[in-house]
Order: C-alpha cells, then structure tokens, then sequence
C-alpha cells in the first residue's frame, strides 16, 4: 500500500478557490481593512485615513494611508531608520523608538497640511491619555489605527506608535486600555509607568540588571549600546533630546541615490519576437544550403 | 405542504455566488462613489444579508435618487397591472454596480463637443448627428467566369437502372 499515495486529485485543483494574494501571502486582514476603508456614501469622496504602523525585524513603518480604487495613497510616512538624523542610534525597535516614530510621523503630515502651529499636541510627554482639543479654525487630523495582524495586548509597541502620534497632535480614537501600564484590575492607567516605558525605563532597568548580575550578557546584548556609548542613566536625557530635535524639523531628508550597480547576468536574456523570427529565417538558409539546393519546392524562406 | 411565498422564495440559484468567487468582497465595492442621478444596477450579492432588494429588482437598472451612510436609494420602473410604477428601494452599496448604460452616451457628447469645437475654429458647418448604415456600396466581382447551365432532357432507361 505504501507505493499508492493520496494525491490531490484533478477535480481538486479544478475546484480549489485562491484566496486574495495578500491574504495568501498573509499580509493583510481583509475583514478589518474592509471596516477601516469604508466611507459613508454621504461623505462622497473624502478620504478616510488610516495610521498603519508595521514592525519589521529592524524597522519600524509608520505611515499615513487613503485608499483609493486606483491603489492606497499615502500621505506621509515615517521610518525608525530615519532616527538616527535626530540623534537615535540604537534601539530603533523598542517602545521608546516607536513613540518617537509616531511622533515624527504626526509632526510630518501637522507640517504638510500646514496645522502643526495650532496643534503642537502634548509637549512634555507624560504618561498620561491625552486627547487633541478641537482649535478655533480647523479641526484635528483624524486617523483610524491600523494594526495589521497584530495581537493587541497591553504594552504593545504599536500603542507606544499610537501615544507618539497623539501626542504630536493627531486626532486618534483610543482607549488607554492597552497603553503599557495599564492596570487590568485597577482598571487605571498608571501614567508613571508608561512614562518610564516612552523613556525607556524599562531598557535601562534591564542594562543596569545585567551590568550588576551578568556583565558578559550585558557585554553581549548590549553591544551596540556601548559602541554608541549610551549609558542606562542616560537613555530618559537622549529620548527627550530627540523627541526636540524631531519637533523642531520633521521634514524627511531625501538621501543622495547612488546609480544602480551593474550586475552580472546569470541567465540567458530572453529573445524579442523579431530576433527570435531572424534566428529562424537564419537557419532555415543555412539547412537549405547544407542540403545543396535539393529541394524542387520553391519554399521560400527568406522572405516574411 | 405548499411551497410558500416568502420575501426569497424560488432565490436558491439567484442570490447564489458564482463558482469560486465565494467569500470575501473585493474593496472597490466599498470605494465606489454614487452621485444623485447616475445610473446604476442593482445585482444582489447573497453573501452580504443586510440590505438585500427583493428578487424582482435583481438586474434592473435605476436612478440614484439618495444616499445615506451604507447604502444608496435607486428609482427603478416595475409594472404592476397596467402600468409602470416607478419605485424607490434602498440597496445597500454591496448590491449595487455602476450602470455602463450612458456610457457611450457621454464619450459621444464628449467627442462631439470637441469635433464642433474645432469645426468653430475652423468656420466650417458639420452635423454631429448619428447616421443608420446605409446600403452597401457596389463592387465588382472578381475572378468570375460564365458557366451555362441547362437541363438535360429526361432519360427514363438511366434512371431506372440505378434503383433496380
């Protein structure tokens, strides 16, 4: 019996429906974004944002998104890459990293509508929920959070991502339930402790664990740290340093793009139709003349 | 026990998703804009429940003549009896495709704006209306050569023999 194996079998392959692609490639969660795109028909054509924050391995993506049938259009977008302008070297994938991404991204698309005088958000970051107040002229930016397939649990670096954005002054609805420090049975935010987390505290509490306990981990996990030279008592002064020099100038700097390497090919270029034709016409005459012009057909190969 | 007349009676294949296009609902449905007055066709999709039509509106084709938040009032014509009521349903957007009925239409009135444009600039008169397929021009004939044909005359021995 082992020589006979269940396969799939033809009718199976005839019947299979495909998922959409990125629901394949398991990118994107069709059911939220479907709820996060739709506009009320009375609203017509205004655009319905959403701020899409993504983690990557060594990145952090924050972007400001519109959908259209054409394709999403983004407004504005932020790198945790691009921290190290403002004085960020290291740690670019921790809490404190993704509230200065957030903030950068806020204070970016403030600046590119023009509304970043009237809505400075909240400057001094405590840890406190704070939500943009309406001014006089224009109201607030409105976004919805786009998470993507993230599980939301209290503390989630993509919540440090949100408090960035709200305190640069977007308009975010939120809940403070999900902020790390948010007590579930207290059913408080403990805004010291998110305070500790924006600044990180929480890094800095475990650099000065290892440093005590284990001084080769500390060697090992915090290398870059130390090639940087950043030290756990320090972290709180360089994290405010660069939430300043972030509200002083968001504007993204466009960096010099070298001409593309030129590289080796490794597999045959492929043929255009007309080339293809001549290689055969070609043949055809060198055939035709090995023969020795046996043939009585007056085929003619050298023409079309 | 008779077989009812309920609000999706004898619906079994008409609201059913096509073959492997089941589950979700693309998101251009969701991005479309309707403006009052534009053309649209009302195509029930089965996987969404919520502001269905009833069976009869399947592939009519109305007006739009309201929008709220999800969905979109359409004006389309039933007859009933004797005559042709003209009704107003709201569909829910998921239902609702933009009719292709005006298009020609329009490119026409576009393409006739321009082609009296340039015949202004130009002083010249020309009529933009649409003209029925005339009667086809003639032609020749080529490569013909006359072939007489004429009876031959009833021969009663040949045929007889063919059916012996």
């Amino acid at each position: 019996m082992v020589f006979v194996k269940a396969q799939k079998s033809r009718s199976y392959f005839k019947r299979f429906q495909v998922k959409f692609k990125r629901r394949r490639e398991g990118k994107t969660d069709y059911r939220a974004r479907v709820r996060l795109i739709n506009q009320d028909k009375n609203k017509y054509n205004t655009p319905k944002y959403r701020y899409v924050v993504r983690f990557t391995n060594k990145d952090i993506v924050a972007q400001v998104i519109s959908a259209t049938i054409a394709g999403d259009m983004v407004l504005a977008s932020a790198y945790a890459h691009e921290l190290p302008q403002y004085g960020l070297k290291v740690g670019l994938t921790n809490y404190a990293a993704a509230y200065c991404t957030g903030l950068l991204l806020a204070r970016r698309v403030l600046k590119k509508l023009d509304m970043d005088e009237e809505y400075q958000g909240n400057v001094e970051a405590t840890g406190e929920d704070f939500s943009v107040e309406p001014a006089e002229s224009r109201r607030p930016f409105r976004a919805l959070l786009d998470v993507g397939l993230l599980r939301t649990t209290t503390g989630n670096r993509v919540f440090g991502a949100l408090k960035g954005a709200l305190d640069g002054g977007l308009d975010i609805p939120h809940s403070e339930k999900r902020f790390a420090g948010y007590n579930k049975d207290g059913k408080s935010l403990d805004a010291e402790v998110h305070r500790k987390y924006i600044y990180g505290g929480h890094v800095a509490a475990y650099m000065n664990m290892l440093m005590e306990d284990e001084p080769e981990k500390y060697q090992s996990q915090f290398s870059d740290y130390i090639k940087a030279g950043v030290e756990p008592g320090s972290l709180e002064e360089l994290y405010k340093k660069v939430h300043a020099a972030i509200r002083a100038d968001p504007n993204p700097k466009k960096p010099e793009k070298k001409a593309p390497k030129e590289h080796k090919r490794y597999n045959l270029k492929k043929l255009t139709y007309d080339e293809r034709k001549q290689k055969l016409i070609e043949r055809l005459n060198a055939l035709n003349a090995a023969a020795g012009g046996n043939d009585d057909d007056d085929s003619d190969e050298d023409d079309e | 026990m008779p077989a009812g007349h309920g609000l999706r009676s004898r619906t079994r294949d008409l609201f059913a998703r096509g073959f492997r296009k089941k589950g979700y609902i693309n998101l251009t449905t969701y991005l479309r804009t309707y403006k009052i007055g534009d053309y649209v066709d009302v195509k029930v999709n089965g996987a969404v429940h919520k502001g269905m039509p009833h069976k009869f509106y399947h592939g009519r084709t109305g007006r739009v003549w309201n929008v709220t938040k999800r969905a979109i009032g359409v004006e389309v014509n039933k007859q009933v009896g004797n005559r042709i009521i003209r009704k107003r349903i709201h569909v829910r957007v998921e239902h609702v495709q933009p009719s292709r009925c005006e298009e020609e239409f329009k490119q026409r009135k576009i393409k006739n704006d321009q082609l009296k444009a340039e015949a202004k600039a130009k002083g010249v008169v020309i009529s933009t209306k649409r003209q029925p397929e005339g009667p086809k021009p003639g032609f020749m004939v080529e490569g013909a050569t006359l072939e007489t044909v004429t009876p031959i005359p009833y021969d009663v021995v040949n045929d007889l023999k063919g059916g012996y």
